[in-house]
């Protein structure tokens, strides 16, 4: 019975999440076609993309998790016959499936464009280590959005996360086995790029393990 | 035998300011129990240590035999929630949360289900975020009707509604209860929407429960008597007496446990008996919640 009803709260959840979804998806989708068009296209459809990402990112968790508990929707929800447990499982698993999966579709794409296309292989690296940047950015504000009931905090990790990108690139920049490797017709996964890789998905990891353990310690849940 | 729906026993939890102590009650199949206290008294607190919500610190909460908050998804099979602060998604329609609910409870009565659209008269296809508060709550007091719960709690479910809107909830609810196998707890400050439809009523302030009887009970213990006391004349201090105020030489006397023998108790200290009024349950309920703070206080 419970699986099943979980797996109805995440569906429910998706589709409630069906506009935010589609709309990155197409304009995520414009963003990696301008790509190969030229140089300061490749720049804005890079910019461009990451601002969907972003957005989703921003609106999935603050939409779909903060104002739900804000707006006692949640009581509805916790009233419906599953364990305080099962629920935040089924808002983690839905939210998280909703935006992995417009990364993934995205980040799949960027790859197909950047094979298909004239623009070098050596760039794949770095904007791979840049998705994966977001992907951590999502799972942090997804975990303190679960575990925190704080505007505050919530607004600290938002900005964060929308300023460190713009040291994350230049750093990036500046391992000389990323800047050196960038015109290959090769991606070349340099010991910086594997680093930074293995830091973002280990920070994602732990943020949501960490999340889970402060939720399962809460007695209170509306 | 009548099977107990919720059994509380020794219930504690504290927050930062407040502190709920020592709540026990129960509820069996059948009843009606009005949950009456001031805002702020803890009436919404058990509700959610009921529901799981919310996890208590002490004692042992039974709802539906299950449980709580370990089993709280089995018992919540069976419990229909609504509360006034309590949302439905907003930018979908009723008949949304209609579908998905029936989805989920195999009892969802669709027929019942129209007769409340009619008679609430909502309109399912209308989204939630276009109705009024009244027609909030009543759609969400569908929600959890059409289900057919064995239990209803329900936490202030009337407060800022209309008094036609009240009328339709409250008649519904007295409906619930003629099928024997169910029951309703129902949380109000309102006085009078308790003393319409409950058997059972239960008093809390600050965290405690300060009396619990049935209802008729209630009405027939409480009393208020207008006394003559002449000059030099001073009443008697009677264990059940809660209120006693003078003015000259008139006094009125609230008793918790009248009985016939309290005139002649007046009558020979020496007062004269003018005039023995019944209490209306909002006045019983506020004489019970100062008379209590006084001993709290004392």
């Amino acid at each position: 019975m419970n699986a099943t009803l979980v797996r109805r709260l995440i569906l429910m959840d998706l589709y409630l999440m069906r506009w935010p979804v589609a709309g990155s998806l197409l304009a995520g989708s414009v963003a990696i076609a301008m790509m190969p068009l030229g140089a300061v296209s490749s720049y804005v459809g890079s910019v461009c993309l990451i601002c969907v990402l972003v957005i989703l990112n921003i609106v999935l968790v603050m939409t779909f998790i903060v104002q739900e508990k804000k707006d006692k929707v949640q009581i509805f929800m916790l009233s419906l016959p599953v364990s305080t447990t099962q629920y935040t499982a089924a808002k983690l698993l839905a939210n998280a499936t909703a935006f992995a999966g417009c990364w993934v579709a995205l980040t799949i794409a960027v790859v197909a464009v950047i094979d298909a296309s004239a623009l070098p292989n050596g760039t794949l690296p770095f904007l791979l280590a840049v998705l994966a940047y977001l992907l951590m950015y999502y799972c942090v504000l997804l975990a303190v959005g679960l575990a925190s009931d704080s505007a505050g905090w919530h607004a600290t990790v938002i900005t964060i996360g929308n300023v460190s990108v713009n040291f994350l690139i230049p750093w990036l920049w500046s391992r000389p086995s990323i800047y050196q490797n960038r015109n290959s017709p090769f991606a070349v996964w340099s010991g910086d790029i594997v680093a930074v890789l293995a830091i973002e998905i280990a920070v994602a990891m732990a943020a949501l393990g960490l999340a889970l353990y402060v939720r399962s310690c809460r007695t209170d849940f509306v | 035998m009548t099977e107990r729906l919720i059994e509380v026993a020794g219930v504690e939890k504290a927050y930062r300011f407040f502190r709920l102590t020592n709540v026990s009650l129960e509820l069996e199949a059948g009843q009606i129990m009005g949950f009456v206290g001031p805002n702020g008294a803890g009436k919404s607190t058990l509700m959610r240590i009921l529901m799981g919500m919310a996890r208590h610190d002490r004692g042992s909460v039974r709802v539906l035999g299950h449980p709580i908050p370990e089993q709280q998804a089995p018992a919540k099979r069976d419990i229909g929630f609504v509360s006034e602060d309590m949302r439905l998604h907003g930018n979908v329609s009723l008949a949304w949360h209609m579908k998905l609910i029936a989805s989920i409870y195999p009892a969802w009565d669709a027929t019942y289900a129209d007769v409340l659209l009619d008679r609430f008269n909502l309109h399912a296809e209308q989204q939630i975020k276009a109705l009024s508060h009244g027609e909030r709550v009543k759609a969400t007091l569908l929600l959890a009707l059409a289900r057919r719960p064995r239990l209803l709690l329900l936490d202030e479910p009337t407060t800022g509604l209309d008094p036609v809107a009240r009328h339709e909830i409250l008649t519904e609810l007295m409906a619930v209860v003629q099928d024997e196998r169910r029951a309703v707890l129902f949380s109000s400050h309102n006085t009078q929407d308790v003393e319409q439809i409950s058997d059972q009523i239960v008093f809390i302030d600050r965290g405690r429960i300060i009396d619990a009887s049935d209802k008729e009970t209630f009405l027939d213990r409480w009393r208020r008597l207008h006394l003559d006391v002449p000059a030099g004349v001073e009443l008697p201090a009677l264990q059940d007496v809660v209120e006693t105020r003078t003015s000259g030489q008139i006094a009125i006397v609230t008793t918790k446990a009248y009985s016939p023998g309290l005139e002649t108790i007046y009558q020979r200290a020496g007062a004269q008996v003018r005039d023995i009024q019944r209490m209306t349950l909002e006045e019983i309920f506020v004489a019970n919640v100062m008379s209590n703070r006084r001993e709290q206080a004392a």
